[in-house]
This record gives C-alpha cells, structure tokens and sequence, in this order.
C-alpha cells in the first residue's frame, strides 16, 4: 500500500504542475463571427454525423450533429476550416464573407486516411509501419454474440479463435500468430480505452468504436513485456456533438445443440451386450439374455423399455440481448451512455447466464488547452453453471424408466453404479452459482499546452469482485453417494494501470517527426477466500448454511504483482513516402528474480510507399503499394506471481481421529534465477491496392524466435519436488497471413464486396530443457508444435485371415491393429509410437461476401480451419463389456463384420485394458463451417422521414447453420469444441432490431 | 520558455516516478509459507513429521500399492477391470506404468521431507525429551520408504541431504548402501522411540523391532532376524494373536491386539488424503483407504441381486489364483475368513421362489454342479480353465478381508479401515522363516504352528499342525500367502526368498511371461526423462 501511496502522490505532484501550466496558457480571442454549415456525401448526397470541424491553427472545433449541421465560433479574417471525416478526403475551406456553408465530401476509396489506434496513439492507415488489423465497431455488431472476439473470429488473418465451450458463460480461446509459450501464458493483452481489460466478454459490441490488433514486434513493441502474445486496443464510442442520438440494438435467439454425437439406443446397446459376452462363449442366443444382464436390466430388456438420455438432458437455448445507447454532446462535453442486458440460457438446465452492464464515456474540454474525461463500465453477471452430466448420460444404459411405478425418481437407474444424469436438475439437489461485478473505470486528463506537444495522463482501475457458490447433495452426479457438500468462494481484486506519457509532433520541411515517450505503472492485487462443509442440516439452504455443516474448512490467498515500464517511440516520414517507427521499452516486473527483474525491449519499422513514387504514380492498375520491414523483440513474464520462491503445502492428516496439520514442500520449487521470455520477430509486409483500390489486398510473412522460454520444467522427482519454472527451452512460429477485399459490384442500388483472409503458422519446438528431444510426458517434441499428439498408430483391425501374423504379437483377430513402426517384431512403447498430429491447424481461413441491394443486405461469411488433429472423448466412447453405452459411430468387429475401425466387444476386457485403445481417439479436425448468415433490411429514409425515428434495420441471423467436416468420424461432432463431450456448442437462430432515434 | 518550464516539470515527475520504482517491484506474500518459517518451531517441525507419515497412505490401502506389492506374483490374476494388466501380467510392463510414477514420486518426496527434518531437527528448538523421538520417527521412515524403493526398483538414487536448489541429476547407488542405511536408522529408532503412543499410527519402539526383524529377515541376517522377531514375541508389549483370523477385519476391530503398525485413516474422511483444494491441495484422487473396491466382484450383474454397502461397490480388479484358493485345507478358518463365496439376494426383482436373503450367488473354488439350482453357481470350472488360467474374469470367490459395511453409501470409494502394515503374526513367520534358513526346521515349525494353531478351525487343530519334516522354504511361502493374501507384502515375500519367476511361471499361468529382470520394476520414465546424467542414470535392464 505504501508504493501505491507514493505513487499516488508522485501523479498528485503530476496533476498539480499540469493545473500550475495551465495558468499560463492564454489565448487571446480577436472579434469572433459564428459561422453555420451542413456536411453531406458528394456522391449520394446523404448528410453526414461526426464529420470534425477545425479551424486551422487553433484547437477550436466542432462535430456535425445528427442532420448533418453544425455551427461554430471563428476568429478573425478568412479563417481556414479543417473538415475530416473517416473515409471521405480532407478538405480545407477558406471562408471569405459568407456565414452559411455547404460542404460536399468526397468518399475516399483508398480508405487510406482511416485512423488505426496504435499504442499510445493513432496513426493514419497510409502510414502505418507495422502488421495492424482495424476492425469497425460496426463489422463486429454484425455477428450478433456474447462476446465481441466471436464476431471477429476468421476474419482477421493470425488471429485464431475458437469458442470454448458451448456453455451459457464460455469465452473464447485466442492465439495470436500461433503459440510461443509453453508453460506461460499465450493470450494477448486486451487493452479497452488504455486500460489493461483481459474481461472483453464484458462488452457489448454496440459499445466499441473499434478494435485494432497489434501482431508484429515494431507495433507491440510499445507495450514491451506485455505486448508479446499481441495486442489487442479496443476503442469505446464516445459523444459527439449535437443533437441526442439513441439507439436501441436487441436481438432474440433461440439456439439448439449443434452436431452432438448420439450414443446407442436400446436394441443396439442390448446387441452390444451379448456380442460382448458372445465372445467369451457366455450368450449365443437371446435365451441367455437372463445371463448377461442383471435383474433390473432384464426387466427392461423384456419389456422394451428404451430411454434416450441426451434428448431428455437437452433443451433449447436462449440468447437475447437489448441494448439502449445514447451518444450527446456540446462543443465541449461529450457523452455516450449505454445500458446492456444479455441473457443467455444453455441447451441444458441449469445453465445460464445474465449480463447487467452500464457504461459511462465523458469527455470534457476546459478552458483551452485541457480534456478530461471518463470511460466508465460496470459489469453484473449472475450465473448458473451445470455440472456436465453428458459423462454420465453417454456411459449409462439406455434402459429402463425415469420414475419407478410410484412416480418416484430413480436415483440409481437399473440399480446400477451410475447416478441418473438427470440428478442435479431434482430438487435442492445441486447448485453452482456465481456472481461477478466488474467495474471498469479508465480517467484521463489531456494537456495540449501548444501545437504539437500533448501530455496525457491516464488512470486505470479495474475492480473484480466475484463470489461462487455451490452445492451438491448426496445422490447429485458430484457426489455420487458420498457426504452432500457446500462450498462457498469469493474473491476481491483490483488492478491499477498509472499512466503519463507525452507527444510532440514536428514537422520540418518533408521531415515530419512525432516523438512519444511513456512512463506506466501497473498494480495487480488480488484476495480471496474458498470455504467448504459437508452433511450440511438443511439442503435448502444450498451453499448459505456453512455454518450448519461438519468438517468446515477454509483457506484465503493473497497474490500480488506489479510492473513498472519507459518506454519512447520515435516515428519519422520523409516526405510521406519513407516510413520509421523506433521502439525502445524497460518493463520491470516484480514476479522476477531479484537482478533480472529489467529488461530493454527495442524494435525498428521501415516503410517505403512505393505507389507515392514518381514512376507509380497515376498507375491504371495500381493504386497504392507500401513495403514494410519489422523487427523487435518482446518479452513475457506470464507466469504466476511468486515462481522464484519455495513454499510448502498443506497435507491433511490425523493421528487416529486427531486432526494434526501437516505441512510438506510443495512439488514446484521457486527458481531464483527467473528472468524474461523473449521473441524476436521480423515481419515482412506489402499492402497493396488495384483499380483506385476496388482491391486491397495485405500480406505479411512473419518469423518469430522465443527463447529462454518459462518452461514448467519437470524435474527428476528424485529431487522430492517436481517442477521448477525456468527459462529453458526454445521455440520458433513462422507464418504467412493474407487479407484481400474486393468490391466486386458497386453500381447504384447493387453492391458486393468479397473479404477473403487466409493465415497459415508453422509453430515447433526449437529446443527442449537439458538438451533432450523430447519430453514424452508432456508430449513434447523437438521439431514439432507444442500441443502434439503422440501415440501407436493405428492400422486397422486384425482380421481373421490374420491370426498367425496377429498372435506374434501376442494378439488375436477383432484386436487393436497398430504398425510396428522399427519392425522388430513386439509392439513397444519407446520405438512404436510416433507423432500422430496436432491440434494446430495448418491454415485458417474466412470468406465474407455482403451484397446490398437497396435496403437490402445479405452478408454470408464462411470459416474453415483445416489440418489440425483432435482427440475425441467420443470416439473412445467405446465399452468393450457392453456395461456402459458406447457411441453410436462405433462399428465393432465381430466376425461377421470384418471392420477395420473398432475392437470386438469381451466382456473380460475394459476399454483401459484393451491394448492400444488410445488410437481410437483421433481424427482429422478439418472443418469448413458457414459460420454466419445475416439478411437485414433497413427501412427507407422516406418512410421514415417524418417520424421521430432516424433509422431501424431489422436483421435475421443464423449462426453455425452448417458445418462440413473432412473426417466422416466427426459428421456427428463440432469439431470446434476440440473433443470434448462435455457443453456441446450450439448454432444460433436469432432476429434482431437496430434502431436510432 | 513555457515550453521548457513544461519539459522540466515533466522530467521531473518521471524522476519521482522512478525513485519508487524499486520498491514495487518487491514480492510481497503473506499468504505463502516456507521451509525456514515454519519448520524451524517446534510446532512448525511437527507439522514436518505429521507429513513424513502421510506419504504413506499413498502406497497402503491404494490401487498402486496393491498393483505393486501383491500383483504380479503367484496369487492374483486380473479382473475385468484390472487397468493394470503391465503389472499383474507382465505384458508390456514399462517405465510409463502410472502407478509406479506416482509412488516413486511420492517415495522420494517423503526421503526428501525425513532427510529434510533430520538434518533440520537442531534447529527446531524441540524439547529436550521430544527430540530424539521425533528423530527416531523420521529415521524410522526413512528406512520404511528406502526399503519399499530399493525392494521396488533396486539400486537407485539414494541420498541423505535435502534438496537444494534445481537438480538435475540422481545417482544409482549400490542395494547394499541402502540396506546399511535402513538398519542404521532403525536401530537409532529403536533405542529412541518410546514403548506406546498416545498419537495411534505413530512409530513405536516394537513397530521398530518388527520392521527390523523384517529388513534382517530381507538382508539374510536370520539370526538377527529371528532375535529381533522374539524381542517384539516376547518383549510384553501385550501384542496376541486373535483367536479368530475372521475377527481381524472387523470394523469394529481395527485397534486390535494384533496390529504392531498400522497405516492410520481416520474415520472423518476429512481428515484423509483424498484431494480437496481447500483441505488437502496434493491429496489422492481417490483417497482413504480403498482396499475394498479393487478385490470385489462383480455381484450386481447378477439376478436378484443390486448394489448395496454390505457388498460394496465391485470395482472387479484382481481375483485370485486358483492356486491362492487350493492353498487352503478345509481345516482352515482363513479362506472363510478371508473371502467371500455367498452373496444373499436384496433385490426386489427375483427369480420365482426366491426369496430376500436367500442365496442368490454361490462361487467355490470346487467343481460344483447341480442342476434345478435357483441361485447361480460360479464353480472352479465356471471361473478357470483347466490349465488354471482364467475364463470369467467378473465373477469368483472374492477376497473381502477389506470390505467396509460402515461406509455412508454402496458407493463411496473410501474406507476408513486402516492399513495393518505389521502383524503380529509376521514376527511368528519371520522367526520361522529365519530358523529354516539356519537351519532350525524344528524350531521354524514350533513358530508356524503357532499361526496354524489359529487359523484352525474349531476341532481341526491337530489336523493343522506341522512336523518339522515338512517344513520347506515353499511352504513358509505357501503360509504366509494363506495369512497375508492382499496384505501387500506378497511380491516382498517372494522377492526375499527368490522365488518370484519360479513360482509365478509355476502358478500364476496368466503372469507366466515373467522374466528374471522383473526382479525389479522400471524407473519412471518421468525420471528418465528428467535427468540430465542419462548416461550414468539408466533405466533397469529389460525395460524401457
């Protein structure tokens, strides 16, 4: 507490020198004339809201207002005046006598004065140095989803994002230019209005302006340490000036489950049964059925009673989401205001999910040379979470009844071992709830003292607060029999981000210079409590009665971590035409040893705007081409707080029915010498546009080396303990990544536009801990992507013609065929398993077509994700003993079916006994899914022209409508779940509104 | 101007910036504690030594203690659930085996925590009449876990210092170092460590001698051993024989006059090592004592029959050896007191004339045939080929000496029971064993006349006793199956006597791939893989 004080008062002293300049600032004002004007598209005709007003020279100005007006203080004779809007060509208007203005924009094709967000800065697109992604706020609204990275997903190239689960409160799982850490984290950092955010699932997308993404070094750079997974800076809507606009965004989804595999029903379970025991000469016909299944199954057997679990678990889902915006101002208060409510209920009970949001953007001109302002967001969630009860649903027989005859339900179907999956939905049976509340303040205060120089200081603080509850009663699937238990944990914490950081602009003759400089300061504390209790008095009281349950235990934790940065940017242009940017930054991290805890990051990006040339100018075919080069190294400290010291951990024990606390080292011992994970990367890059930019098209290639890498190493548990953190090992990602969009048609009432990304990454492993090859416990590889699979390789089915060459390796027809890989004859673990794939994917890819066609628009957006490898719970769902369900796709070998897929049922031997049975879970992973389709129609001006409301579109969606995967194995499957059985992910159909007022 | 007196204020509002920057960047955590904090009280240290015990539950009444100690040797096959057939049947048995990484792991984290504690205990500031006791504890362990790894594994790392630091090497050190260093440190704790306990599961002064007498026994010193075994006979610490073997396994029986050591669980499972992330972050995930599950078979497939506690939960594991089961006369009490052949119906759906307790499943090691039978009959013939291997793998005569009536639900995996680690019948068998290798087979069948003598059922004991001439060391083998079938000690039994290839070939035909370097298990490949010496730390010849 007491640095943070220190640091507070050093912002105070800040603050106040800033307040103390300001006295000295004063601008004289000579006679001024109010001018008045309306702004509107040169093409179309349309008028224009937001469009930038200012006098040159001066910071005074102002913004268009809803119709497209404005009006606006102007000093002295023939003022010049600045009118910028996105997307339209700059113009400069010297106003001689007249008081009434009406400015036509012209569109700008090139697109090339759109403004990229850049750490601690913006730039405009035509001279950006490094590998930047600008996505729209508007783009990201399109898809309609709980998270804004979901609406991105496929459409950026590098970034690789996949939903996580199909859970109501999942997030997403993202990579950056594929995985360089082993052991420390891979996600980007997230930063929302210059604020580290890493909660985005907490944003409607109607808030965000939009959202850039930083990939290569010379752009993250900037952010030093924290840069190297990228960058992702999301910019929140602000006010503008003028008359009130609201909006009103909502949407309603039902979903359903996409692609779940079934498991068998009755009649094929039963077959699977006396297959198993046909095998081992106990069932040749149905007369032996009394056998094989006991009396509650029998029963069931004889009088048909089949029970399909999946379809009485799943539900249909909901999504809904009503969002209300206000964005207002005058010429120097500026506020947006939004509400957000999103519901969204899982395709199985219990699971949901409720999102209250506010947010809250002020700014604030005072006097001349100030801004402050506020961007402020809180976040409510109540959330239900459902214990997988697929698991169970999937392995239990699909026999029997829910009920007995009395009405009563069966706790324990065909008294078997399994409890029923649909325990936790009974009564009082189970809960898991939790709360969270996040508040997201970001406060700043902007000090233009003269032309060219700004100073701004920002405020971050990120409040988290979350409490989780649940409870699970004796006969729930958790416990299974055991002593009902409650546990109850909350956690507190708050994340403090200083910053200051200065900007000065020059421009001398064709040399033009900005010059940034930073310094930030970055506190992260965080405590909680977790506490539990069994055989609680009363199970109504789920997980509010601690104090009436036995065996009461609790813990709290403390974890902290700070780091302090410099860090200064140069960027030069000559002439507009050569491009520098030159990145230097020091992060100081406290989770580092003492001695190691600094570390220089630097980079440096050229561009060359070859299409600014003498002899491309004017080029029919040609519009635009930039060259650029990237190099930089960044570092990450992604580890958890406290990795150099060592601890010990708590063992329960007792002395016959004395408890006696026990206290051991823990298995991961502290490492004194941690220091920083580094990447160096360059990055190649061309940006390209043809036929006055009808066609741009970016690519980039990028090689990016890590080293000393923070590897959980493991250690020879001859130590006692297991694993160390160290920074050891190394890895390598090279990757092309290709963006193209195309305006294909844009003739009067028709339009269509093609974006086509493409990424393709190579990621291995360089180099292991101890110079080893490989690490096969971890399944790690030199020469191969992190996550590699590594197992026998399955070559079918031995067959009955095969029982000689089959029993020399001590087998017999219907077992698991693997290749004998060293041909030696055995099958053995060192020599006969080999890598099998990858869960990395070889490429990704989207394809977007919109077409309008007066008020009427049809976007179709295709994701594929191809060559990556899954493991599938399901496909070794598979019971060899017929005693638990096996999937439906699993086609056994029995000697009238000489298949090559499955082994042949014995009810001797489990799936965990049978040789080899881990081969069963592979499969190609390739998918192609059409991943949105959006019709909107929005209602002509005309019709609307003389009511209160501006606009309204009304839009159908469909998510997930239709999947194709390479693998005929999965054609039951999503395979964008990445195998597992548990939250299946869902498609979504929904209807939605946006409208303004 | 303006514009420097800006560019100097700004300077120095980073300058002070920078004066606190040292300062934040301090770990500071409260919540975490260490070595140096904690084990250098006297409270603390005894957290320190409660640990050193605890390990111990990760081996006794666990699946990967009985996969490694009584698997794979003349007495057991595998059940269908076996997921160990690498050890039960020595098909393809490698250093990636489960069971032996995670015992290895925790084996050597306890020598890491006893060495730890011994070389600490002078720092601990321990009462003058505690200290030597809890040395002795930690030295008596110390034996206790060396004994289990170099009887596992062979010569394999062996030190006395605490780990400092990352280390990436390990040593293979001679058997003999370690037998030294086990009689060292049992000796120190016999002559330090107090007759009784008030803290039940504590080492004892006669737990000692007992496991003394068991490593002289192991190392060939008979004499030693047999000395050491008559200490404990008749050193009247009030040790006996139950008059009933039946009663031995008893819930209500656990504290009994037979048991010289015993692995503690404690009838509030909280207080057991099942993994939780509140009370027991490292625990097991399945926890307690689980002895129960693994020997059950499969009884509710079967008509008229459903899952409940008196049976419990049949996880259908190991079944025994048609061998195991013809060791026993008809004379003898312990194959009634240590299996269970009846299962009586509970099921409200029954076959036509039977009626609630009556026999609904009748398995025997005999040939037993008759037709018009309501219940089912798993016979000799029903469950063995005729070659002894094994043909229904779910149902057969089932070891229930751990079964546990007085757990909650038929479900629950954990068992209070304790683990008896040293009987004291052993000390009988040991003095016994001892005698024969002096060759003393008349004192050795004095000592195995003794356990007969017990194990006889009313009226059979002269049937049951032995002459001398009899006395062979198979036989003391064939006796110590009888007495301590699934009380992981057998693959130690016939490791010691070198009788582990000759009698698995000869009597486990399912296991009778077994070959001379299963003498010793493979090293983890976790080790393997760790160690940056692979040229000096290799894996035991034979494996991979």
């Amino acid at each position: 507490m007491e640095k943070e004080a220190t640091n507070q008062i050093c912002m105070s002293k800040f603050y106040l020198s800033m307040a103390i300049c300001c006295l000295f600032c004063s601008i004289v004002s000579a006679q001024n004339r109010t001018i008045t004007g309306i702004v509107s598209d040169g093409k179309n005709g349309q008028t224009l809201i937001g469009v930038s007003i200012l006098v040159k020279g001066t910071n005074q100005g102002t913004s268009t207002d809803l119709n497209g007006k404005f009006s606006l203080s102007v000093p002295g004779q023939n003022p010049i005046l600045v009118v910028n809007y996105v997307g339209y060509v700059k113009q400069e208007i010297t106003i001689a006598a007249q008081s009434q203005l009406n400015i036509r924009l012209t569109p700008d094709e090139t697109a090339l004065s759109e403004v990229v967000v850049i750490g601690y800065g913006t730039v405009k697109k035509r001279d950006l140095t490094g590998s930047v992604v600008s996505v729209k706020g508007e783009d990201i609204a399109k898809v309609p989803s709980s998270n804004p990275l979901e609406s991105i997903q496929g459409k950026v190239p590098g970034v690789d994002i996949t939903r996580s689960s199909g859970s109501a409160s999942s997030g997403v799982n993202i990579n950056i230019r594929g995985t360089r850490s082993i052991s420390a984290g891979n996600g980007p950092l997230i930063i929302v209005d210059g604020v580290q955010y890493s909660s985005l699932q907490d944003l409607n997308p109607n808030d965000i302006a939009s959202m850039d993404i930083l990939k290569d070094a010379s752009s993250t750079a900037i952010y030093g340490s924290r840069g190297a997974n990228g960058v992702i800076l999301i910019t929140t809507k602000k006010g503008v000036n003028g008359q009130a606009t609201v909006s009103l965004n909502s949407y309603y989804g039902i979903s359903k489950v996409s692609r779940y595999p079934t498991v068998m029903n009755g009649p094929q379970y039963i077959e699977q049964r006396r297959q198993a025991y046909r095998t081992t000469g106990n069932w040749n016909s149905p007369a032996d059925d009394a056998a094989i299944f006991n009396s509650a199954e029998y029963g069931a057997v004889t009088n048909q009673q089949f029970l399909d679990y999946q379809d009485l678990l799943f539900q249909d889902g909901r999504q809904q989401d009503y969002q209300l915006g206000v964005r207002a101002g005058t010429e120097k208060t500026k506020v947006y205001f939004s509400l957000d409510y999103l519901d969204e209920k899982g395709v199985l009970a219990l699971d949901k999910s409720n999102r209250y949001s506010a947010r809250l953007n002020l700014d604030q001109t005072i006097g001349k040379v100030f801004t402050t302002g506020m961007q402020a967001q809180f976040t409510h969630y109540e959330q239900s979470n459902r214990r997988d009860p697929l698991n169970q649903a999937n392995k239990i027989a699909p026999l029997g009844t829910i009920f007995d005859a009395n009405g009563n339900f069966i706790v324990y179907p065909l008294a078997g071992t399994f409890v029923n999956p649909l325990a936790d939905e009974q009564p009082d049976v189970y809960a898991n709830e939790t709360i969270i509340n996040r508040t997201l303040l970001s406060a700043y205060m902007e000090f233009k003292p003269f032309k060219g120089l700004v100073a701004r200081s920002n405020l971050g603080v990120n409040l988290n607060a979350d409490r989780a509850g649940s409870y699970a009663d004796r006969f729930s699937i958790d416990r299974n029999g055991s002593v009902p238990k409650a546990t109850y944990s909350a956690s507190n914490g708050h994340l403090i981000n200083i910053e200051n950081f200065v900007t000065y602009n020059k421009e001398i003759k064709d040399h033009s210079f900005t010059i940034t400089g930073i310094n930030s300061l970055l506190y992260n504390r965080t405590d909680n409590i977790a506490a539990s209790g069994e055989n609680q008095l009363l199970k109504s009281q789920l997980f509010y009665g601690l104090g009436n349950t036995q065996n009461q235990a609790v813990t709290t934790a403390y974890s902290m971590n700070n780091l302090v940065s410099f860090a200064g940017r140069l960027n030069y242009a000559y002439k507009g035409k050569y491009l520098l940017t030159a990145t230097g930054r020091t992060d100081g991290s406290s989770k580092l040893a003492e001695g190691n805890k600094w570390a220089f990051f630097p980079s440096a990006a050229l561009a060359w705007r070859v299409s600014d040339e003498n002899f491309l100018k004017d080029n029919r075919v040609i519009s635009d081409l930039k060259v650029k080069f990237s190099y930089g190294v960044a570092g990450s400290d992604n580890i958890s707080p406290y990795s150099t010291q060592s601890s010990l951990s708590r063992i329960a024990f007792a002395y016959d029915d004395a408890a006696a606390p026990a206290y051991a080292y823990a298995p991961r011992i502290g490492n004194v010498d941690l220091t920083w994970e580094k990447t160096k990367t360059s990055d190649i890059g061309l940006e390209m546009g043809f036929f006055k930019n009808r066609i741009t098209a970016t690519v980039d290639y990028y090689d990016s080396k890590t080293y000393d890498l923070l590897l959980n190493r493991s250690l020879p548990p001859t130590d006692g303990v297991t694993s160390v953190i160290q920074n050891v090992a190394r890895t390598a990602n090279k990757g092309l990544e290709i963006f193209i969009s195309s305006k294909n048609i844009n003739s009067g009432d028709f339009q269509w536009t093609t974006n086509l990304s493409f990424s393709r990454n190579k990621e291995k492993i360089v180099e292991l801990a101890g110079g080893s090859q490989a690490d096969v416990l971890n399944s790690w590889f030199v020469g191969s992507p992190i996550q590699s699979f590594y197992d026998y390789e399955k070559i079918g089915i031995w067959q009955t013609a095969d029982v000689t060459e089959a029993a020399k390796y001590g087998q017999k027809p219907g077992d698991i065929r693997v290749s004998d890989l060293n041909n030696d004859g055995k099958i053995d673990a060192t020599n006969d398993r080999k890598i099998i794939g990858t869960n990395r994917p070889k490429w990704s890819g989207g394809l977007e077509n919109t077409f309008t066609y007066k008020a009427w628009d049809l976007n179709v957006y295709v994701f594929a994700r191809i060559g990556q490898t899954i493991y599938a719970d399901f496909l070794r769902r598979y019971d060899p003993q017929g005693i638990n369900n096996s999937s439906t796709i699993i086609n056994y070998w029995t000697p009238e079916n000489p298949t090559n897929e499955y082994p042949r049922p014995n009810k001797n031997v489990s799936l965990a006994s049978t040789l080899y049975s881990s081969t069963l879970g592979y499969a190609d992973g390739s998918f192609v899914r059409l991943r949105n389709i959006t019709l909107g129609y929005t209602v002509p001006k005309l019709i609307l022209e003389k009511s209160f409301i501006k606009s309204v579109r009304v839009y159908a969606t469909a998510r997930n409508p239709f999947t194709y995967t390479k693998s005929s194995l999965l054609k039951e499957y999503d395979p964008e779940r990445g195998g597992s059985e548990g939250a299946p992910m869902t498609k979504l159909y929904t209807f939605g509104l946006n409208a303004s007022f | 101007m303006k514009h420097y007196i800006y560019k100097v204020l700004l300077i120095l509002g980073g300058l002070a910036v920078l004066s606190s920057c040292k300062k934040a960047l301090e770990e500071n955590n409260p919540s975490g504690i260490t070595a140096e904090s904690v084990y250098t009280t006297p409270a603390g240290f005894e957290t320190l030594v409660s640990a050193a015990y605890s390990y111990q539950r990760w081996w006794y009444g666990k699946e990967e203690g009985y996969s490694i100690s009584e698997m794979g040797t003349d007495l057991w096959a595998s059940g269908a659930g076996d997921v160990t057939t690498d050890l039960t049947n020595y098909i393809n048995l490698q250093g990636t085996n489960g069971s032996l990484t995670t015992e290895w792991q925790q084996f050597y984290a306890a020598i890491n925590l006893c060495n730890a504690g011994i070389n600490r205990i002078g720092g601990a500031g321990l009462a003058a009449n505690v200290r030597p006791v809890r040395e002795a504890e930690l030295k008596f362990l110390r034996a206790f876990y060396y004994w289990h790894i170099v009887e596992t594994w062979g010569g394999v790392h062996f030190t006395l210092n605490e780990t400092q630091g990352v280390i990436t090497t390990a040593n293979k050190t001679p058997a003999e170092t370690f037998n030294k260093q086990i009689i060292d440190d049992l000796l120190f704790a016999v002559a330090n460590l107090p007759v009784t306990t008030a803290d039940y599961g504590r080492a004892t002064k006669p737990a000692a001698q007992a496991f003394l007498a068991r490593m002289y026994l192991t190392q060939k010193k008979n004499a030693e051993a047999r000395d050491m075994a008559l200490a404990v006979i008749n050193g009247g610490y009030g040790f006996t024989l139950l008059p009933a073997y039946a009663d031995l396994w008893k819930m209500s029986n656990l504290k009994n006059k037979e048991v010289v050591y015993a692995v503690n669980y404690s009838t509030n499972l909280s207080q057991n090592d099942l993994i939780d992330p509140i009370l027991n972050p490292l625990g097991h995930s399945r926890g307690s004592n689980n002895g129960h599950l693994h020997f059950a078979m499969k009884y509710d497939d079967q008509p008229a029959m459903i899952r409940d506690i008196a049976n419990g939960r049949p996880f259908d594991r190991y079944m025994p050896t048609r061998f195991l089961l013809d060791l026993y006369s008809d004379n003898d009490s312990r194959y009634e007191g240590s299996f269970q052949t009846v299962w009586y119906a509970n099921s409200t759906i029954r076959p036509a004339g039977m009626k609630i307790g009556d026999t609904a499943i009748f398995a025997t090691k005999n040939v037993f045939a008759p037709a018009g039978k309501l219940y089912k009959i798993f016979d000799r013939n029903a469950v063995y080929n005729a070659n002894g291997t094994v043909k229904d793998q779910l149902h057969y005569v089932s070891l229930n000496k751990f079964s546990d009536p007085t757990r909650t639900s038929a479900n629950e995996a954990q068992s209070a029971r304790d683990v008896f680690v040293i009987r004291f019948a052993e000390l009988y068998l040991i003095a016994a064993e001892a005698e024969f290798n002096l060759g003393n087979p008349g004192a050795a069948a004095t000592y195995l006349n003794v356990i007969r003598t017990r194990a006889a059922k009313t009226g059979k004991v002269a049937e049951m006793q032995l002459t001398s001439a009899q006395v062979t060391l198979d036989l003391i083998l064939d006796e110590r199956a009888r007495e301590f079938a699934g009380e992981q000690i057998r693959w130690f039994d016939l490791k010691r006597s070198g009788k582990l290839v000759e009698r698995v070939k000869a009597y486990n035909p399912n296991a009778a791939t077994i070959q001379d370097f299963n003498l010793v298990r493979p090293i983890p490949r976790t080790q393997i893989d760790a160690v940056s010496n692979k040229d000096e730390f290799k894996q035991n010849p034979g494996y991979q």
